[in-house]
């Protein structure tokens, strides 16, 4: 530990030449926001084919609310933007700076967090749960990890803010802050993907008696983009 | 903020590419939430292409820019697009998977939709006594009914009906007062809207079934035992026959002649 302590002070990415040429721990954090594209695929997939399947309400149509999630999906965007703000006041190693868009970005986080907290509310309380049909399971298992990414984020970004408040983050240490940028702003298109296929393309799928027209299954969904 | 011109390193972008970028997603986010905004274009399959084509543009805008990926050493771009194609083919794979190739589950679930009140604490169907006076038995009525006994059952025909129609109402609402538990509860028969239940065998053609089941044993007094005592034979080869499910002391409470009625139904069912 002492040791790693001691090259993130020392501009990790000239001490450490690798045969890549680029430092171990960015390369890692790609990897890792790689395979994590997996583990959201299989969840996006899970959600695509059970999608118009319910055959019990309360089905999306019902209680999917678009404009408040388009709001807080704003939020999200917003923080993606004080992220990037924070990694260059730590580039140009303006303190105040770092602190003041850290915290700006873990607070936009927490109003993300708070409109999804709102919306499992309201969904629990007009009767979907996890148990209560397909889109209930899909659904809350898909936003409820990628919720779980963010409140991840938001507890890396105070950490970091923690840290900055001493001083101990500048243009040296400025991986440390664009690490934790990087899973930012993957949960970031994460949630632009979620958006997309749950409330824009999925958040007027109806009933069974509903027009099939209307509830284009997954496959043909699909096809219609190629 | 003098220093926000001077970000000297060339692998990040500048402010202003920041606020651009940011105006830019913002702008398609506009445009994405108007695509859906009239109500006549919700939910359509042609609105799926457009938003999907907007949401990648966000997405590359990100991972180049605020990521920037663009200004950094390429093998990075290949690690997470390879990981992004990887988990693109696993959404197509699975759903693939799910969807070509079998039933999709409410597709299934019409096919086989039978009229039905459902009971969610037992998880099954309930009897609809509101559907319990439907149209008389259709098809075949001449009852194979036993000439002794069928005189016996006549007070207990509601409507003129012969042992059939009695055996059909024991059939469907079970006998005598109290709770009995009626045959519907587990058993189906085509053209009988309550009998949908789905614990023990079907007994649609039990009429024609009934007379093989036994070496010498005839079709009615193999129905009659069976009713008497579930245990005493159990079929092979047929679905949902499970033993120990229908106990003796459901049917404790039928009369001679209940059962009897009940053999001339079921014997109709060919």
């Amino acid at each position: 530990m002492a040791h790693q302590t001691e090259v993130s002070h020392h501009a990790p990415e000239e001490e450490h030449p690798t045969s890549t040429g680029i430092n171990n721990r960015k390369l890692l954090m790609w990897v890792f926001l790689s395979s994590d594209c997996l583990f959201f695929g299989s969840l996006i997939a899970t959600y695509m084919v059970y999608r118009g399947q319910s055959l019990v309400g309360p089905y999306p149509v019902d209680i999917i609310d678009v404009p408040i999630t388009t709001i807080s999906t704003f939020v999200l965007l917003c923080s993606s933007f004080a992220m990037v703000r924070a990694l260059a006041a730590t580039n140009e190693d303006r303190q105040g700076g770092i602190i003041f868009w850290l915290l700006m970005t873990a607070f936009l986080g927490t109003i993300f967090i708070g409109f999804q907290v709102y919306e499992f509310n309201l969904f629990r309380e007009e009767g979907l749960r996890i148990d209560t049909n397909l889109f209930g399971t899909t659904f809350f298992t898909l936003t409820g990890f990628h919720g779980a990414h963010v409140t991840l984020g938001i507890v890396w970004l105070l950490g970091l803010a923690w840290i900055a408040r001493k001083g101990r983050l500048g243009p040296k240490t400025a991986l440390d802050v664009e690490l934790a940028g990087l899973y930012w702003h993957f949960v970031d298109i994460v949630w632009i993907v979620i958006f997309t296929l749950i409330y824009l393309i999925g958040g007027f799928d109806t009933g069974p008696a509903g027009d099939p027209s209307l509830v284009p299954h997954s496959i043909t969904g699909f096809l219609g983009l190629i | 903020m003098s220093s926000d011109h001077g970000v000297h390193e060339s692998r990040h972008p500048t402010l202003k590419q920041y606020v651009i970028i940011a105006i830019f997603l913002f702008a398609i986010t506009i445009v994405e939430f108007v695509i859906i905004l009239p109500e006549d274009f919700r939910g359509q399959g042609w609105t799926i292409a457009p938003l999907a084509i907007l949401s990648a543009i966000k997405f590359a805008a990100v991972i180049f820019f605020y990521m920037h990926l663009k200004f950094d050493n390429r093998l990075l771009t290949w690690v997470f697009l390879g990981g992004l194609a990887l988990g693109f083919a696993v959404v197509m794979a699975l759903v693939g998977l799910f969807t070509a190739w079998t039933p999709s589950p409410r597709a299934f679930a019409e096919d086989h939709a039978k009229p039905c009140t459902l009971d969610h604490e037992l998880g099954g169907c309930l009897e609809d006594p509101s559907k319990a006076v439907v149209a008389p038995t259709p098809g075949p009525a001449p009852a194979p009914d036993d000439p002794g006994t069928a005189p016996a059952a006549a007070p207990a025909v509601p409507a003129g009906g012969g042992l059939v129609d009695t055996g059909r109402q024991i059939f469907i609402t079970g006998a005598g007062e109290g709770a009995a538990t009626p045959c519907v509860t587990c058993h189906m028969v085509e053209g009988v809207p309550e009998a949908v239940g789905l614990l023990g065998p079907d007994l649609s053609h039990i009429g024609t079934e009934a007379a093989t089941r036994q070496p010498g044993v005839s079709a009615e007094d193999y129905l009659a035992q069976s009713i008497r005592d579930p245990e005493s034979f159990i079929a092979e080869g047929v679905d949902r026959a499970t033993p120990g499910l229908m106990l003796a002391a459901i049917t404790a409470g039928l009369t001679d002649e209940d059962v009897d009625a009940l053999v001339a139904f079921l014997m109709a069912q060919q």
